[in-house]
């Protein structure tokens, strides 16, 4: 076996013995798998009423999914900015004996496995939504996988490798894509006018002839039409088309002399890759690969003294930031709370459970701060400087201080998250009130859970031990809330269920931060 | 051998390298000196195949970026990177497939005893510490068996025991007829080492001595005699070239980064007086 192929088959066997050893992982495999299963079977009801339930609806799905990938690689290879290497590669690999291109096949071949899981899923919906043969979508499979795959292999290769094209050169390519985006566009326009505006129109243009003579997304579109719809000469034309651009895109890839020039991009691009890693391992969600966070100016009337510094430094940080508070999450809460507006405007009743339609949304705020809210809060990220532990001032106020901003932040989502669905559902002020105060409890819950974990375990479990007893912990202030609201609606009814809930919650997390406090009194004073 | 002649490297509109010359035969140590933002790191990425540059770079008389110059060098970046999912003798596995050398397990062991990594072998790259990356760099970078190695500030982070043994393993392979290039900024460290030294300064090569030719003159007093940074530091000994393209045209000295081509030319160092002595 060659160096190439050690490299990736060892690291992949160590990754997934090292997954395997995780807790967390089985419940990402969970996650996934219910998402693989969930998202099929919950839109089936969708497709059917729309009358897509068939393979040309799949056909009208992965076309639309071709608009967006094919110029979008396009775009990002003529830039250097597709492939993603590691720092270790740049140690090890960029000036190892081998051959620039086999380095590109090495990165190009790393995204096999997450190709691999999404055809699966596309070979699911296709079956559970689309109803699309079995033989069929085998060979759709077999021709993504390989095909497809030579096919960008081959275009990234050219882009990144040749070094007879400049980058003036590889800016027309750029321009090309934008261009074959321009064409549809227009084609779509001219359909418009055409059919005005409807769900046929739409249909018509994606399925039109005209669409799949468009070169290079319009020949890979006629290979869908091939192989799930009939057999027509535009289809047919448009295959071959594909076919000899992906044997002539190979055959110059294979010809193409590459020294290597494209380290130095690929090695910025490294850098700026771990960077943004370590930025979201510390819980810096605005930090975008490809971009460097940019920061403005911006002042803060420093006052008072001791840990209020740091509250004013994180502040001052956010003021600096280009969105200020506002992040991913921001956005997750805001599509979260419009969901629940419009779940509960469309179902009504939820099937008979109308009743307890309110608890949609303490239900919605754990899930989103389960799933989607940073593992690490600011509050772990200030134990990581050494001057927390200089500040000369209370743990008390360290700890206030040091996650005040991130409760103001998770203030402004549990507002985008309840208001919408409370107005939808005609709540009174005070229990959305009560389902605010909900969402800020259980966010900082789950901050002080992360510092009970390692008050419990150290560093004994491992980073991944000490997330999954973080979540055990938050499990166990989740569970009290829950019977909170269980006895609340015996012993009286909504509102009362959600004082208890919260009620039940605040202790939890008061006993958490009061656990947080002493671990932290322990580090500064151990 | 290396050699390096004409390379220039430009970042946007600024210059980091400008037409930079200088050859390190075989068998001798070279230091790179100068001060922060020299150009320094710009020369030895362009060496190790990471930047593209203008000028040439040769490896045993081969391109730099031909496979065959890869083989024989090896590269000891300033920060050490590990694989995070490869144990420290996995990375060792790689180098010698990547590199295609036969090397015997006494081989290895020996190379992990000396760095004090035996008890390390199996530890994933994530469960290092920094010096013990850079330890494994250092070992990965030996195991090929180089004929010409480039180690960045390979001294940072190391304990005494392996700096000591490092310094040991670089006078080793000097005495094997490897090329050795070590950029640092820890004059200390490589005093006992060097053979011949190039101080940048600006994207400059502004002085080249070889120890021949220098005498006792202490590497320090060296290094800020021709950069005029610290305190008190007279000018001791006239490098080959210092000043700028103009001035040294003026001497009639070789130009710009020409003072290794001279030794290149010299086949070594301190044989010859005049403006070719080094």
């Amino acid at each position: 076996m060659g160096a190439m192929g050690y490299l990736y088959l060892r690291m992949l066997r160590n990754r997934v013995r090292m997954a395997l050893r995780k807790p967390v992982t089985y419940i990402y495999l969970l996650l996934l798998l219910f998402y693989m299963t969930a998202v099929p079977m919950s839109l089936r009801m969708t497709v059917d009423m729309m009358g897509a339930d068939s393979a040309k609806g799949l056909v009208t799905v992965l076309t639309v999914f071709a608009f967006w990938t094919i110029p979008a690689n396009l775009i990002a290879y003529s830039k250097r900015k597709g492939l993603v290497y590691r720092n270790s590669d740049v140690h090890f690999l960029f000036p190892a004996p081998v051959s620039p291109k086999q380095v590109l096949v090495y990165a190009h071949i790393r995204t096999l496995a997450m190709q691999l899981v999404m055809n699966l899923f596309v070979i699911v919906c296709g079956k559970v939504l689309f109803h699309a043969e079995g033989w069929r979508l085998a060979v759709y499979f077999v021709f993504s996988i390989f095909i497809e795959n030579v096919m960008e292999g081959g275009i990234m290769l050219l882009l990144y490798g040749s070094e007879r094209m400049g980058e003036k050169q590889r800016g027309l390519v750029v321009k090309a894509a934008y261009g074959l985006v321009g064409i549809l566009v227009f084609m779509g326009i001219l359909a418009y006018f055409r059919g005005g505006l409807s769900f046929q129109t739409v249909a018509d243009y994606l399925h039109s002839d005209m669409l799949q003579l468009v070169p290079v997304i319009g020949w890979y579109i006629a290979v869908l039409h091939l192989l799930f719809l009939e057999v027509t000469v535009v289809s047919a034309a448009g295959t071959v088309c594909y076919i000899l651009l992906v044997a002539m895109i190979v055959a110059a890839a294979w010809r193409m002399k590459c020294t290597g020039d494209f380290y130095e991009d690929v090695m910025k691009f490294a850098e700026d890759y771990e960077e943004v890693l370590e930025s979201r391992r510390q819980g810096n969600t605005q930090r975008r690969l490809g971009r460097k966070q940019k920061f403005g100016k911006a002042r803060v009337n420093w006052q008072g003294h001791g840990a209020r510094a740091l509250f004013y430094r994180q502040l001052l940080e956010y003021k600096k930031s280009r969105y200020f508070i506002f992040d991913g999450s921001t956005v997750v809460a805001v599509l979260a709370g419009a969901g629940v507006a419009y779940l509960y405007i469309r179902e009504g009743d939820f099937g008979g459970l109308e009743r307890y339609a309110p608890f949609i949304l303490p239900i919605m705020s754990a899930y989103v701060i389960f799933i989607f809210t940073a593992l690490n809060g600011k509050w772990a990220k200030e134990l990581l400087s050494p001057y927390t532990y200089l500040i000369p001032d209370s743990v008390f106020n360290k700890l206030i201080n040091a996650t005040a901003m991130q409760h103001i932040q998770s203030l402004v989502n549990a507002c985008l998250i309840a208001l919408p669905g409370a107005i939808a559902m005609g709540l009174s002020p005070l229990v959305t009130v009560l389902a605010i105060v909900f969402h800020v409890f259980f966010s900082a819950n789950k901050l002080y859970a992360l510092a009970v974990a390692e008050a419990v375990c150290g560093s004994t479990l491992g980073r991944f031990g000490k997330q999954l007893l973080q979540m055990l912990i938050q499990g166990m202030a989740a569970m009290a809330a829950v019977i909170g609201g269980v006895l609340g609606m015996a012993v009286g009814g909504i509102v009362q269920a959600y004082v208890l809930m919260d009620v039940f919650l605040i202790l939890f997390t008061i006993v958490f931060m009061v656990i947080a406090m002493l671990n932290f009194y322990n580090m500064e004073t151990a | 051998m290396l050699e390096v002649s004409d390379l220039t490297k430009k970042y946007g509109k600024t210059l980091a390298a400008d037409h930079i010359g200088f050859t390190v035969p075989d068998g001798r140590i070279g230091i790179l000196l100068g001060p922060n933002g020299a150009g320094k790191s710009t020369v030895i990425k362009s060496i190790a195949g990471l930047l593209r540059y203008k000028g040439s770079i040769r490896i045993q008389r081969q391109d730099a970026r031909s496979l065959e110059a890869k083989r024989c060098f090896a590269y000891v970046p300033e920060l050490p990177y590990m694989y995070d999912a490869l144990t420290v003798r996995e990375h060792i596995e790689f180098i010698t497939r990547a590199y295609g050398v036969d090397v015997t397990e006494a081989e290895v062991e020996c190379l992990f005893e000396r760095f004090e990594l035996t008890d390390k072998q199996e530890k994933l790259g994530n469960e290092l510490s920094k010096g013990m990356m850079q330890k494994v760099s250092i070992c990965c970078a030996l195991v090929i068996k180089p004929k010409v190695i480039l180690l960045d500030e390979p001294m940072v982070g190391l304990d005494p025991a392996a700096i000591k043994e490092l310094k040991e393993v670089i006078l080793e392979l000097k005495a094997e007829g490897c090329t050795v290039l070590i950029s640092t900024h820890m004059l200390e460290m490589v005093k006992e080492l060097w053979d011949v030294t190039f101080v940048m300064d600006k994207g400059h090569i502004v002085g080249t001595y070889a120890r021949e030719t220098v005498a006792d003159e202490d590497l320090e007093t060296l290094y800020f005699s021709v950069t005029g940074q610290g305190a008190g530091s007279g000018r001791t000994q006239e490098p080959v070239n210092s000043g700028s393209v103009q001035e040294r045209e003026e001497k009639g000295m070789a130009g710009g980064g020409d003072a290794g081509q001279a030794m290149a030319r010299a086949e070594g160092v301190g044989q010859k007086d005049g403006k070719d002595r080094i």
